[in-house]
């Protein structure tokens, strides 16, 4: 869900009868078919360019909402350690935004107009942070949990065919290694800490689980399909593939620490998959379209950054320069 | 060596490191740039690593507590920064110049006790030498970009500026036993830092563009060396503790 | 032009205008004071160009690309290019490049260079004696 490759019917239908030199297009796909990438140079279908911009975008947008529920409890942070790792975990967020940005700079749209569009809410970012960081617990879930679920998402898009995305998602996985050791670490604290502790840790993993589900996009089932996209490895893997892989790697690690998610049907059955409780769909729906307790508030902290920046912005552009786009 | 003057002192420069720190750390996620946010991020990260590792030596040469316990279990009125590192964020112009006159002034703070008596905060200074040079690198180039820029960013820095002077000036307020750490050569006092601060930022103000205020001796704003402090800083300490008091017996 | 004042100077106006205040669970948010509801579409048009960044870790080694930076002068590009692409690991140097200054050839040149893989001449492990020199000191002892 990051990288959104969710499409509408329309969408699909659409990408099926765009016309593209045949020529041209052949090689384009018989270059991503040996394995080699795409570099910003390169001749691309219209729908490739314009699919992977929205994907990368929408996942640079991600990273920088990303950094407000947590940010949340910076200035709280509860001792030295916690507090410089929290700063340099947000800090990375921004990283990462800043890295992703330029990775779809590469393909012709400026990271202004993306600004802009996700202010003006036409870009869309990762749902899961229109959900508040209500304590202290909810920043070691997230670091870990919400994390964990980025990571899965991004390894297999490292393995993509377009070359700055796959660079900066490289980069972006050596750091997340990082954020994942010091959610882990938080979280065994609060779970091996005092009741109190176990407690803000229970309650935050209860009200964050269905968000993690719902990460993924909806089930594989009710998506429309793009062969399109697969074939010109835009998308690598399925939303309920990439849930499995989750739940395997994560739930056996909050269950070893005795804490348990509010789910009595999450359980691996005997194909190795994991099942679970119908997340509500519709609740999905409705935060992702808007109606989600913190969408209003990111978009709007967002903006004050924006506008209360501006003024250094213009002070520094310089008017004579002309924009290129960034190469690699 | 008096312990209470090098107590007094280390005290003041890991308070205003922490509360300086912990300011520049609210600018996480909401930067005027990308780029930008890095950097204050950076080096808010940077100041509270400073701020650490006073503590520590505070804890293990002078036998205070703990730094987590001193930086978070410690009342108001104990604290020693200066209140200029105590005000709000405010805009981006504030945060700037508290940031260009604060660590110019920790700069050479630093490099006069780079020969200190002391040999605890003399290898401190060597280590952190480069962290600090970057902190003044980066205000510099900022503040002459923006004085530079455009007549709003002009006015901007020259506003701010003349806001934060009479906050900035109270950094050199002098604690009781300064002639303590003056004659046991720990430190060569707030007076010879001061003048040698002046020196500098008004070099850079003025090859800037921009005008240094002058302000009067009584307007300066004091009190923070001798546990005074503006409306802020209990705010701060509560918001920076509330986790901590949640459960003051609780590792986290 | 904006106020200059600092920020907390201007907060009066708002309760007198009864905008309601966002409320928020982040102590930094609240301290932000923004309104909730409605607010204008954003433009933004502030571009800065971009740099290319090269990365040394150690001295000795080659500097490598890592990425871009958005500033509007060298010394500027410097001090984001060490926080965005140096905060971790070691970092000897950086430098930095305006993107309109690195030229490249286009994609369709690559041909140019598909076949110098095929020039062993250019290549030492093109060049096998072994075999001459024993059969040679076989002759030797005949």
């Amino acid at each position: 869900m990051y990288g959104n490759t969710n499409i509408t019917e329309e969408e699909a239908k659409r990408m099926n009868s765009v016309e593209e030199d045949p020529i041209k297009l052949a090689a384009f796909e018989e270059r991503i078919a040996r394995g080699e990438k795409i570099e910003p140079g390169d001749w691309m279908p219209k729908e490739y360019r314009k699919q992977l911009i929205r994907m990368i975008e929408q996942h640079a947008h991600s990273e920088i909402v990303g950094a407000l529920p947590e940010g949340t409890w910076i200035t709280r942070a509860p001792n030295f350690r916690r507090k410089l790792a929290l700063i340099a975990k947000v800090q990375d967020e921004i990283g990462h935004g800043q890295l992703l940005y330029s990775a779809a700079e590469t393909l012709g749209k400026t990271r202004e107009q993306m600004l802009e569009d996700l202010l003006n809410g036409k870009s869309k970012y990762s749902n899961i942070f229109n959900y508040p960081a209500e304590t202290w617990a909810d920043v070691a879930v997230i670091g870990f949990l919400v994390d964990g679920a980025a990571i899965v998402n991004q390894v297999i898009n490292s393995k993509g065919s377009y070359g700055p995305y796959c660079r900066a998602l490289e980069r972006i996985c050596y750091e997340e290694s990082f954020h994942l050791k010091q959610g882990h670490d938080n979280v065994v604290y609060l779970a091996t800490g005092t009741k109190r502790q176990r407690a803000m840790l229970q309650d935050a993993i209860n009200r964050w689980y269905r968000p993690l589900l719902h990460f993924f996009g909806p089930p594989d089932r009710t998506s429309q399909h793009s062969e399109k996209l697969m074939k010109w490895k835009v998308k690598l893997a399925s939303n309920d593939d990439m849930r499995n892989q989750f739940l395997d790697q994560y739930v056996p690690k909050i269950w070893e620490l005795g804490i348990t998610f509010p789910d009595p049907n999450l359980k691996k059955n005997d194909e190795n998959i994991w099942e679970f409780s119908d997340p509500d769909w519709e609740e999905f729906k409705r935060v992702i379209n808007g109606d989600g307790p913190c969408n209003a508030e990111r978009l709007a902290v967002r903006k004050y950054a924006e506008e209360a920046g501006r003024w250094v912005r213009n002070a520094l552009m310089s008017k004579n320069e002309k924009y290129v786009t960034p190469l690699a | 060596m008096n312990n209470n003057a090098l107590k007094d002192l280390l005290y003041k420069m890991a308070d205003d490191a922490l509360i300086i720190g912990h300011r520049n750390s609210e600018w996480t996620g909401i930067g005027p740039m990308l780029e930008e946010d890095l950097a204050f991020s950076s080096m808010a990260q940077d100041k509270i690593g400073h701020a650490q590792a006073l503590y520590q030596i505070l804890h293990e040469i002078l036998g205070e507590p703990e730094p987590d316990q001193v930086a978070f279990l410690r009342e108001e009125k104990f604290f020693k920064c200066c209140q200029f590192v105590e005000l709000p964020i405010g805009e981006y112009d504030f945060s700037l110049i508290r940031q260009f006159l604060f660590d110019h002034a920790e700069a050479i703070r630093y490099e006069m006790l780079a020969g200190s008596s002391f040999q605890p905060l003399a290898q401190l200074a060597k280590k952190i030498k480069g962290e600090i040079k970057y902190h003044t690198m980066h205000a510099d180039t900022f503040l002459k970009q923006l004085a530079n820029g455009n007549d709003e960013s002009h006015a901007r820095m020259q506003s701010a500026l003349n806001y934060a002077m009479p906050y900035a000036l109270g950094i050199f307020e002098k604690g009781e036993l300064e002639n303590e750490l003056i004659s046991q050569e720990v430190f060569a006092g707030e007076d010879a830092l001061k003048a040698k601060w002046l020196e500098k930022v008004t070099s850079i103000v003025e090859s800037a563009g921009l005008k240094m205020p002058v302000v009067a001796d009584n307007k300066i704003i004091y009190g923070g060396r001798k546990g005074f402090h503006s409306e802020y800083l209990k705010p701060l300490l509560d918001e920076m503790c509330e986790v901590v008091r949640t459960d003051p017996e609780a590792e986290w | 032009m904006k106020n200059t004042l600092p920020h907390w100077h201007n907060l009066p106006f708002l309760e007198d205008l009864k905008i309601s205040i966002m409320n928020s669970l982040d102590p930094r948010v609240k301290r932000l004071h923004l309104k909730s509801g409605e607010t204008e579409p954003v433009h933004t048009n502030t571009h800065l160009v971009t740099w290319e960044v090269f990365h040394q870790d150690k001295r000795g080694k080659q500097h490598v690309h890592v990425g871009v930076v958005h500033a509007s002068s060298p010394e500027m590009a410097l001090i984001m290019a060490k926080e965005a692409f140096g905060r971790r690991g070691k970092t000897a140097n950086l430098w930095v490049v305006k993107t309109s200054d690195v030229f490249t050839f286009q994609s369709e040149d690559e041909d140019m260079f598909e076949t110098t893989p095929e020039k062993t001449f250019r290549d030492p492990a093109f060049y096998k004696v072994r075999d001459r020199i024993e059969k040679f000191q076989k002759q030797q002892l005949q």
